[in-house]
């Protein structure tokens, strides 16, 4: 299975306007700092299943610091690295075993997981937050990466259909 | 020795320690930093343009759903709002009185031209264009830029009271980073001086304590001892930032460090979350000769 990598790139940017004009609304006024969700994030372990880890890295690396520039105001880089980082490591996962929906399932929660405590442990190495980790860890990595995981889900069927072209070999599962 | 060459040979993961050393740079380079190089300003403008198109119509339509469901608590509001302007007039009297014995007395002192207009502040008016998904960053972004005057630390209002400090300056979009994110405590930009509406003599700066999501005022003269209840309004110590600008009213107080100073714990007047509208406060200008 290969990616329209083109297309995954407008999706990006139409998800990086979509993370910070239109999420923010959709969440509820007492949750807007424990819900962040990284859409970006989540569209970078998609490449990394059905483009391979190279992409992935790059693809991460990107949007991670695109965001990063928007975002702007002590620091630029957590995210750059964070999802560059696992873009390559998702990536390298999708090439052992082979991506089914449970697996994509759990990779978008523990990578998740494993991107907001990089971006944490960033802020704290510069002593921008002196929050301790398993604070932070229950008041927002945790219901993020869960959030992540619905829209990971509801995002599941239309990317399968519209970015990824089934491959040329009639054995392989060829979706809807 | 040996085992360090082998981690050497490990391709991979020679990689990995040069794209943290690279980050870490870029990092450290960016940390602090005030002014941006043109890629940046034209990245966020270009998606702070287009963040606008689609923030603004999300908001409204959102808001209206919100309101349907405050519906009923309409006519509750109608008769406080309504006692409201009616003290509001009586005040708007005084004030005139005031105003213009004030005048006359600056009139009188021969205070000169710059002196006369320092409290005259002129309120742009922002469109919030987007927020950010970053849990550190708490900042939005808005439509003006330095091409309609913005500069960076003006002050940043809502109809109900400061949400924060306007960052990072581009041609036409600005980031606000918002009063949930200040903490003098680790040097990033200058602390917000507050005063008590009743005692405008009282000091105080305003932290936020990220442990309980609450604004914090602290050193606290001991004559001063906040009230519960009373109103926290920017002092304008220092001239550069705008005096009387409501921030929230005191919760509760405890004894400072060292027992010498109180701590204030502050409910903010302003909500940081589904902002569509703010006003950014510009301090006239103080023509050094």
């Amino acid at each position: 299975m290969s990616m329209r990598i083109n297309w995954a790139i407008l999706l990006g940017l139409v998800l990086v306007i979509a993370e910070n004009a239109i999420v923010p609304w959709l969440i509820p006024p007492g949750w807007s700092d424990r819900l962040l969700p990284h859409l970006t994030f989540i569209l970078t372990i998609f490449v990394a299943g059905y483009a391979g880890r190279h992409p992935a890295f790059l693809f991460g690396l990107g949007f991670g610091l695109l965001q990063d520039m928007l975002a702007y105001g002590h620091l630029i880089g957590p995210y750059g690295f964070g999802m560059g980082l696992i873009g390559y490591l998702a990536g390298l996962l999708s090439e052992y075993k082979s991506y089914t929906i449970s697996l994509f399932s759990w990779a978008v929660l523990v990578f998740g997981l494993l991107l907001d405590s990089i971006v944490y442990s960033i802020y704290n190495l510069f002593r921008l937050t002196d929050l301790q980790f398993a604070h932070v860890f229950y008041w927002q990595v945790a219901p993020t990466a869960l959030l992540q995981l619905l829209i990971a889900l509801l995002l599941y069927v239309p990317v399968r259909r519209y970015l990824v072209k089934a491959s040329l070999s009639p054995g392989e599962d060829n979706p809807e | 020795m040996s085992a360090i060459f082998r981690l050497m040979r490990n391709k991979r993961l020679f990689i990995l320690m040069i794209g943290l050393i690279l980050f870490i740079a870029l990092m450290g380079f960016t940390f602090g930093r005030n002014r941006l190089t043109w890629p940046e300003k034209f990245v966020n403008d270009a998606f702070g343009t287009v963040q606008g198109v689609f923030y603004r119509p999300v908001g409204a339509v959102a808001d209206f759903f919100r309101d349907l469901g405050r519906l009923s608590d309409v006519y509750k509001e109608n008769e406080q709002l309504r006692q409201t302007v009616a003290q509001y007039t009586q005040d708007q009297i005084r004030f005139n009185l005031l105003e213009a014995e004030n005048k006359r007395l600056q009139e009188e002192l021969n205070f000169t031209e710059r002196q006369k207009n320092m409290d005259n502040y002129r309120y742009l008016i922002a469109q919030v264009v987007g927020s950010t998904s970053n849990p550190y960053e708490r900042t939005i972004t808005i439509n003006l830029g330095s091409k309609d005057g913005i500069k960076p630390e003006m002050a940043v209002r809502t109809v109900d009271g400061l949400v924060g400090l306007v960052s990072k300056v581009k041609n036409f979009t600005s980031t606000v980073t918002l009063i949930s994110n200040l903490d003098p405590s680790s040097s990033k930009g200058s602390p917000v001086s507050a005063t008590f509406l009743s005692k405008p003599d009282s000091f105080g700066i305003i932290e936020y304590d990220e442990e309980t999501k609450t604004l914090l005022m602290s050193k606290i003269e001991e004559k001063d001892k906040p009230v519960d209840g009373d109103t926290v309004i920017t002092s304008g110590l220092g001239s550069l930032f705008p005096k009387g600008i409501i921030i929230g009213t005191v919760k509760s107080s405890q004894v400072g460090d060292f027992g010498l100073t109180y701590t204030a714990t502050i409910e903010p007047a302003a909500k940081f979350d589904h902002l569509r509208e703010v006003f950014v406060i510009v301090v006239p200008e103080v023509d050094e000769p």
